[in-house]
């Protein structure tokens, strides 16, 4: 009964449940580096950080300052998300194949529109913000800017993407019907659009929150700068404040917006249950009515207005050595960031399932591993990687680690997201042929859900390439370093090649990654 | 006359591995399970015998589907006693895991795992009794190849099919993967919820009679069906009705008229 057939490497083939757990094996090397890396000095100062997470301050006078920071902070986040949505709403209908076939009878438009979007949506929202920083000086209206210009980009192409994506029989049966082009797309094709978009909004919002906290590490205002300047004066309680402040917020936030994608009967983002039309269209328009005035006020109240944008701050005169730029290690700067990429996307990617396994079984194994994502999600990468530096050496493994952390936190609200909306028939009937509470849910559920979640982590090893240049602080993790380096040194024309390299990487890294995504959504 | 008393024996307080002709397979004693409105199972009492085959007939939503659920451990009473095997449920997770893999489901709607091959689908039946290193193999390489082509065959399959993926299979060929499954987990106690709903009129005879060709040798067999016609070859048919046995009987002894009494509408 035993009997097990003959083996041999050639049949060897990894059933769909290992797959997302493969990635994990990243960690091997990593764990066998580490020791190399560490120089021990700072696990008193780990133990003061941990510690202060139970003793935060509570002093009025910092609550205030962190307070005030956050209100900072939320009010970019908003303007920059409502900003983006506007412009990308329209990006994303002027880049559509569908929109262009139906006006024109050509999607030539589109695909011009399409390309010339890639390059703001290339460029991470740090270095939109350290760029506009020098051409418009420290203003709120530079961290607005920075959320919005990638943002809209990103928004119209997965407007674009929705669009192309719905029927068009209906389309054109109106068509035939002799409806002009424009009534006619937004009859077909509008009401069908709107549960994608709405839910992917709120998704931004979340993102442009934890961007606007990011901007604030960097010195652009908010939260953010108070978060920084505690953990390098070692304040650790003061900064627990500022972490538990922000976390509280950010969970209110994911709640509400899960509630409304629930009341909306909205998709989840990679959910495997595909809903329809949402309903609620009336509640949806009166919320976009009471935000307009909410933005304007938000926006008096931060100081933001569109004629700081005509205050442009005179540049160093520009001088170009172009020959020293091209005798930078470029194959080595280039191949550093890939690794980077590609590690802090494979740690990531791959803990998330295996965290879940090992711990959702057990009864408070949900809670602790959702506490440790929501951290991991709040807390800017940087400030991780200048807290590994206590205890590790500066380098791509500590910018890997830091990267990985964040990305955790957003992969593995996704996963548990993915798992709580999966059926769950299979697992069911593995657990009443007692099988274990492990097994069943890797048999059970991670064969339904491995495809979807790689696929959305290939996406994400995009995004984290995007990301490299953030923790470029941490020193010696490839481009981001020297593209950081570059601007404080106003070294404009190293600044330009590095731009563009990173842009070109992005826009290949992108396209691998949609090949990536289509190949195993279609497996 | 239907609510049958639990006799008082005394029980061991660990789970048995192996049947005993004189030890009941499945003893539910005053099972109650809440519902919304009206309770969806109330005070149910049922006694399996090793060797017995009992057909669970009634109305769509008598509570047949909820018995099967209680039967195998999905859903816990709100009052009432559960035996299997003569135990009571056990309270360590690895007792339990054990009592469990001697309850095999066959299940309305199959629950094959979609993404997997055949033979990982019918290895996945023997996870309760493998440890870790097994289970992973099993999701890298063929495991247990001739064990698993036996029970292919004991259902009319070809073991060609087993590194085909369940997607590739015919409705007939998964309902037939479905009871391999089962039979691979050679279970004591087989139940199995509404199998031959949806099947032409053949095949739901080829499958039943499978079925009641494995409540032998110490098995039993708990079946929920909706069509009278099939009821030759089990020795007890148990009606239910509203959540509540309404008849326990030998299916000769049953009349024409007592079934269609069960299935007229409650208006």
């Amino acid at each position: 009964m035993t009997a097990t057939s003959a083996w041999s490497w050639r049949s060897l083939r990894l059933a769909p449940p290992l797959l997302p757990l493969l990635p994990v094996l990243a960690w091997l090397p990593v764990l066998l580096v580490l020791p190399g890396l560490s120089h021990g000095g700072g696990w008193d100062l780990i133990g003061q950080f941990a510690w202060a997470a139970f003793n935060p301050s509570l002093d009025p006078l910092v609550l205030g300052s962190l307070l005030s920071g956050l209100g900072i902070t939320v009010g970019i986040a908003l303007l920059g998300w409502a900003l983006s949505l506007a412009l990308g709403l329209l990006g994303g209908v002027l880049s559509s194949r569908t929109v262009w076939r139906t006006l024109i009878g050509s999607a030539l438009p589109a695909e011009l529109i399409r390309r010339l979007l890639a390059v703001p949506r290339a460029m991470h929202e740090l270095l939109w913000g350290l760029l506009l920083l020098q051409l418009l000086g420290l203003q709120p209206v530079v961290a607005v800017l920075a959320i919005t210009i990638p943002y809209a980009a990103l928004v119209a192409r997965v407007v674009s993407d929705l669009l192309d994506a719905l029927p068009t029989q209906g389309l054109e049966a109106l068509r035939l019907a002799g409806a002009p082009a424009a009534p006619a797309l937004l009859t077909a094709l509008g009401p069908a659009l709107q549960p994608g978009v709405i839910s992917y909004g709120g998704y931004r919002l979340e993102c442009a929150l934890r961007s606007a906290t990011l901007l604030g590490v960097f010195g652009l205002g908010g939260l953010g700068t108070d978060l920084r300047l505690t953990l390098q004066s070692l304040q650790f309680s003061e900064l627990w404040s500022g972490l538990w402040i922000l976390l509280l917020v950010m969970l209110a936030l994911e709640a509400l917006l899960r509630a409304l994608r629930q009341r909306w009967a909205m998709p989840a983002r990679f959910g495997l249950t595909r809903r329809s039309v949402g309903r609620g269209g009336r509640e949806v328009a009166l919320g976009l009515v009471l935000l307009l005035p909410l933005l304007v006020l938000v926006a008096a109240a931060l100081g933001v207005s569109p004629l700081q944008l005509g205050q442009l701050q005179p540049l160093p005169p520009f001088t170009a050595d172009w020959p020293a730029v091209a005798a930078l290690p470029w194959l080595s700067l280039i191949g550093s960031t890939l690794g980077l990429t590609l590690l802090a996307a494979a740690l990531a990617v791959g803990s998330a399932p295996l965290l879940l396994l090992l711990l959702a079984p057990w009864p408070w194994g949900r809670v602790l591993i959702q506490a440790v994502w929501a951290l991991g999600r709040l807390w800017p990468p940087p400030l991780t990687a200048l807290l590994l530096l206590f205890v590790l050496q500066p380098g791509v493994l500590t910018a890997a680690l830091a990267l990985a952390f964040h990305n955790l936190g957003i992969l593995g609200r996704l996963l548990l997201e993915a798992e709580e909306s999966a059926p769950m028939q299979a697992e069911e009937a593995l657990v009443a042929a007692g099988a274990g509470p492990r097994l069943a849910l890797l048999y059970g559920r991670f064969s339904a859900l491995a495809r979807s979640y790689l696929a959305y982590g290939a996406y994400r090893a995009d995004v984290i390439l995007r990301e490299t240049v953030v923790v470029g602080l941490v020193g010696a993790a490839g481009l981001g370093s020297l593209l950081l380096e570059s601007l404080s040194s106003f070294a404009i024309d190293q600044l330009i090649a590095l731009v563009a390299v990173y842009v070109l990487l992005t826009l290949m890294g992108e396209d691998l990654s949609d090949r990536l995504r289509r190949r195993l959504l279609a497996a | 006359m239907l609510a049958v008393p639990c006799p008082l024996l005394n029980r061991p307080n660990f789970p048995v591995l192996s049947s005993s002709p004189d030890r009941l397979l499945l003893e539910l004693c005053s099972i109650r399970v809440p519902g919304r409105s009206a309770p969806r199972l109330d005070d149910v009492s049922l006694q399996l015998r090793p060797g017995e085959r009992v057909a669970l007939v009634g109305p769509s939503g008598a509570g047949k589907s909820t018995l099967l659920a209680v039967a195998n451990g999905l859903i816990r009473p709100e009052a009432g006693e559960l035996f299997w095997n003569g135990a009571a449920p056990a309270r360590s997770r690895r007792r339990r895991r054990l009592q469990q893999a001697l309850i095999g489901t066959l299940w309305q709607d199959l629950r094959l795992i979609e993404e997997l091959t055949v033979q990982q689908n019918l290895n996945a039946a023997r996870l309760a009794r493998w440890g870790w290193p097994r289970a992973l193999l099993n999701l890298m390489l063929p495991v247990e190849t001739a064990a698993n082509t036996e029970v292919l065959a004991r259902v009319d399959l070809s073991a060609d099919l087993l590194e085909q993926p369940v997607t590739a299979l015919s409705g007939g060929q998964r309902q037939r993967l479905a009871l391999a499954r089962l039979l691979r987990q050679d279970p004591l106690l087989l139940l199995a919820d509404e199998p031959l709903a949806h099947l032409d009129p053949r095949l739901a005879r080829d499958l039943l009679d499978l079925l009641l060709k494995q409540a032998s040798g110490g098995r039993a067999l708990l079946l929920s069906l909706h069509r009278p016609d099939l009821l030759a070859g089990f020795d007890r048919v148990v009606a239910l009705r509203q959540g509540r046995v309404v008849l326990d009987a030998a299916p000769s002894g049953l009349t024409g008229q007592q079934l269609a009494a069960l299935y007229r509408s409650e208006a």
